[in-house]
């Protein structure tokens, strides 16, 4: 098995596993990640290392796309149309979801006389959502309409609450375990933000500006690709977070010039394959076996996780006063989990020694359950709402 | 690059020069490990697309010229390097066996700088037309060339005549085409189930690197299966255009990864061991090209345009002489790194002047309109 035959058969099987899910009536997401579970290292090992190797990258610059695709939602013109319901909705959905967690967690830990503090790092994880996986939903079955803009405006912004949640809770977290409260580490969680804004902007600015040299729309594919790999590769490089400049990147490029939306169009013609394989190596990379490492944490975690986006999004968007379908439904799409929660975890194994790894162990068994509901909810609320035409 | 009228090849692989391991180094190992896998799926993608221009109709009606064509102007190369560099070892009393391998390797051209000329520039016409199908079916008459010229070198090195060489090399022609045919009317069976543009753009790709990844497994011609593939495709498939046009997307980016990648690797540090010998196969294969075009071009009676501009287009030389090196070298330890070092020196050089080359001649045939 070399490289070249691997990657062919992750595109063929995939293509294949999303035509034979259909049937089942299961979002090609799904499909995808179940592909990738079968072909991927505990099961038939068609993935080479070479590939494995190249996920990191490989997730890192479909973010970026997503991410950046996500900028064209915001328009200046238009962002009044909704705003407010958007930032109502992902923040009392983040904070809630954070309080219900944290909350359930600590009177369970407070119960087994263990330390609280991982009760409240796991709230912000679970605060947070997946961007990749509900663009594709959305896409996939062509929803349209006021719920599916709130919606994906909704999981643009979210990582930003996410990440100042996360950075709030392990700042706290920290404090309760070695009792000095260090506000350098909510400083570095607000700097991470701004830093990674100010880069996406200037590398929007940088895109609108250049782009009088670029002619074919062969030139577009190239230009826009280099362009969103070099702004990845500064983010990941000063510590920033890939999607906020990735987002902000895009809201610039659609806010500079009224045009610019036709470099959108050109990515979304040549992006599928992209999304395919980003999804078959995150289902190779699924391990079933931390699973049974889950416990009552990761149940508790799960059914507050659900309790809290719902009725969150929707106290939001009430207060707001969205529409009666989008206040009855919206909690319930956002709930995939996926690789912004992996990274607070990750952030939390470095921290903390002690109860790093049970974090980040509970987080990623999480992640499993989330990744292959998650989709299923998202597509349920939209044709609740009425948004899917026809589910083919 | 524009601006000084070089074609977008060259501007590649000097960036890829100059971002390389050997001057700025802004390559990671990472990326170099790429080089392999990405210049066979680039190389595949180009043969594919070449299989276009095959089909039934097409073949009736200049058939005759492309195989006189083909066959002559690689047969030429062969004959003209071999027999000056037979000379050249006799006047300097070495042994002459490498001046067949030699040969062989010059038979060679490369496809993929010479489809970028022609896109770039958007050249068509009977010299185009005529230039994308030599340079497709070259490599099968390289590859059985270098078989001749292998078994040649072996017989006068061993004094015995081992003809399961060419045996061999046949089969290998044979195979390649016969799994890229298959193959190609698999992903026609296959893709009665796509059903969008996306799709299609999955399965495409997918079909390629599957095809390309199943014939560096089994040690076939990659540049031979996909070719084999476009062909059955473009014959029986009615919305052929289609894989074509897809493929189109995304092929820019790729074509621009692979020549810098194709640049980042060049040696350049071996361009002042050309030496002698390295002049005289400069020189001799681009004798040998242009006669054997010429010729070919008055036995089938082609338009005389193509006689005598076409041979301009296959000055180009790039990785399928380079195998033909590596596997000298695996055969001769002794006289092996002579053939690979003027092989890739020589390389080095026909990769710079190769697309200025064809530009050239396109532009003399008329048949690029504007410049730039």
């Amino acid at each position: 098995m070399n490289t070249l035959l691997s990657a062919g058969l992750i595109l063929l099987l995939g293509f294949v596993g999303a035509r034979l899910l259909k049937y089942a009536r299961l979002p090609s997401v799904t499909a995808f990640l179940i592909v990738g579970i079968l072909i991927g290292p505990h099961l038939l090992n068609i993935v080479t290392e070479e590939i494995f190797a190249a996920s990191d990258f490989f997730s890192n610059l479909v973010l970026g796309v997503i991410a950046f695709s996500l900028g064209e939602n915001f328009r200046f013109e238009e962002i009044k149309k909704g705003m407010k319901q958007v930032l109502w909705i992902s923040l009392t959905a983040a904070l809630t979801t954070w309080l219900l967690v944290s909350a359930a967690i600590i009177l369970y830990l407070i119960m087994m006389k263990y330390p609280i503090y991982p009760a409240i790092v796991l709230g912000a994880a679970a605060s947070a959502t997946a961007p990749a996986a509900t663009v594709l939903v959305i896409r996939e079955y062509r929803a349209s309409g006021l719920f599916t803009e709130i919606l994906l405006k909704v999981v643009a912004i979210d990582d930003a609450w996410c990440l100042m949640l996360a950075a709030l809770a392990i700042a706290f977290a920290n404090a309760m375990r070695a009792e000095v409260f260090q506000v350098a580490i909510v400083f570095a969680g607000i700097g991470e933000i701004f830093g990674a804004l100010i880069l996406g902007a200037s590398f929007g600015y940088l895109f609108s500006f250049l782009k009088r040299f670029v002619k074919t729309s062969e030139e577009f594919i190239v230009y826009i690709f280099g362009l969103l790999l070099l702004n990845v590769g500064f983010s990941i490089t000063i510590h920033v977070s890939v999607l906020l400049s990735s987002m902000m990147m895009g809201v610039m490029v659609i806010n500079l010039a009224r045009e610019n939306y036709k470099f959108f169009d050109v990515l979304r013609t040549v992006d599928a394959p992209l999304y395919l394989i980003f999804f078959i190596l995150a289902g190779a990379h699924l391990d079933f076996n931390i699973l049974y490492k889950m416990g009552i944490v990761g149940v508790i975690y799960i059914i507050f996780r659900v309790i809290g986006k719902v009725y969150g999004a929707k106290y939001g968007a009430q207060f707001s006063k969205a529409p009666k379908p989008v206040a009855d439904w919206i909690g319930l799409s956002l709930t995939p989990q996926a690789g912004v929660a992996l990274g607070i975890g990750l952030v939390a194994k470095t921290t903390f020694p002690d109860f790093g790894n049970y974090i980040f162990t509970i987080i990623a068994a999480t992640t499993v359950v989330f990744e292959l509901v998650g989709p299923l909810l998202t597509k349920y609320s939209l044709i609740k709402v009425g948004e899917i035409a026809s589910t083919e | 690059m524009r601006r000084i009228h070089f074609p977008a090849v060259t501007t590649y692989l000097l960036v890829g020069i100059l971002i390389g391991p050997r001057i700025l180094d802004l390559i990671p190992g990472r990326i170099m490990m790429l080089s392999d896998p990405v210049s066979n799926f680039v190389l595949g993608i180009i043969a594919f697309s070449l299989g276009a221009s095959f089909s039934l109709e097409n073949i009736r009606e200049s058939g005759r010229s492309v195989f006189w064509i083909s066959a002559l102007e690689a047969c030429g190369a062969w004959i003209a390097v071999t027999t000056v560099m037979i000379i050249y070892a006799v006047l300097r009393h070495t042994p002459i066996h490498p001046s067949f391998v030699l040969g062989a390797a010059a038979a060679a051209t490369a496809p993929a700088a010479t489809v970028m000329v022609i896109r770039e520039y958007r050249a068509r016409g009977p010299v185009t037309d005529m230039l994308l199908r030599v340079v497709a079916i070259d490599d099968a008459w390289c590859l059985i060339l270098s078989a001749f010229g292998i078994m040649f070198a072996s017989a006068i090195a061993s004094g015995a005549l081992n003809l399961s060489i060419i045996v061999n090399s046949i089969v290998h022609v044979l195979f390649s085409i016969v799994l890229g045919g298959a193959m190609g009317a698999g992903l026609h069976y296959f893709s009665r189930l796509i059903r969008d543009n996306e799709e299609l753009l999955i399965v495409t790709h997918g079909f390629i690197l599957l095809l390309v990844g199943s014939s560096v497994i089994l040690h076939l011609s990659p540049l031979l299966t996909c070719m084999a593939s476009g062909v059955v495709i473009a014959n029986i498939s009615k919305r052929s255009t289609l894989y074509f046009e897809s493929l189109r997307k995304l092929d820019t980016a790729l074509f621009l990864g692979f020549f810098i990648l194709v640049g980042a690797n060049l040696e350049i540090s071996l361009i002042p061991q050309v030496g002698f010998i390295g002049i005289l196969y400069i020189i001799s294969r681009v004798i040998g090209k242009f006669a054997g075009v010429a010729l070919g071009a008055r036995i089938s009676r082609a338009d005389p345009r193509i006689g005598k501009y076409l041979a301009w287009g296959l000055v180009p030389q790039a990785g399928v002489a380079l195998g033909v090196a590596l596997s000298a070298k695996a055969l001769y330890p002794a006289y092996g790194t002579m053939i690979f070092t003027t092989i890739t020196a020589t390389t080095v050089v026909y990769e710079l002047i190769g697309p200025l080359s064809t530009k050239y001649g396109l532009t003399k045939a008329g048949e690029i309109v504007s410049v730039g």
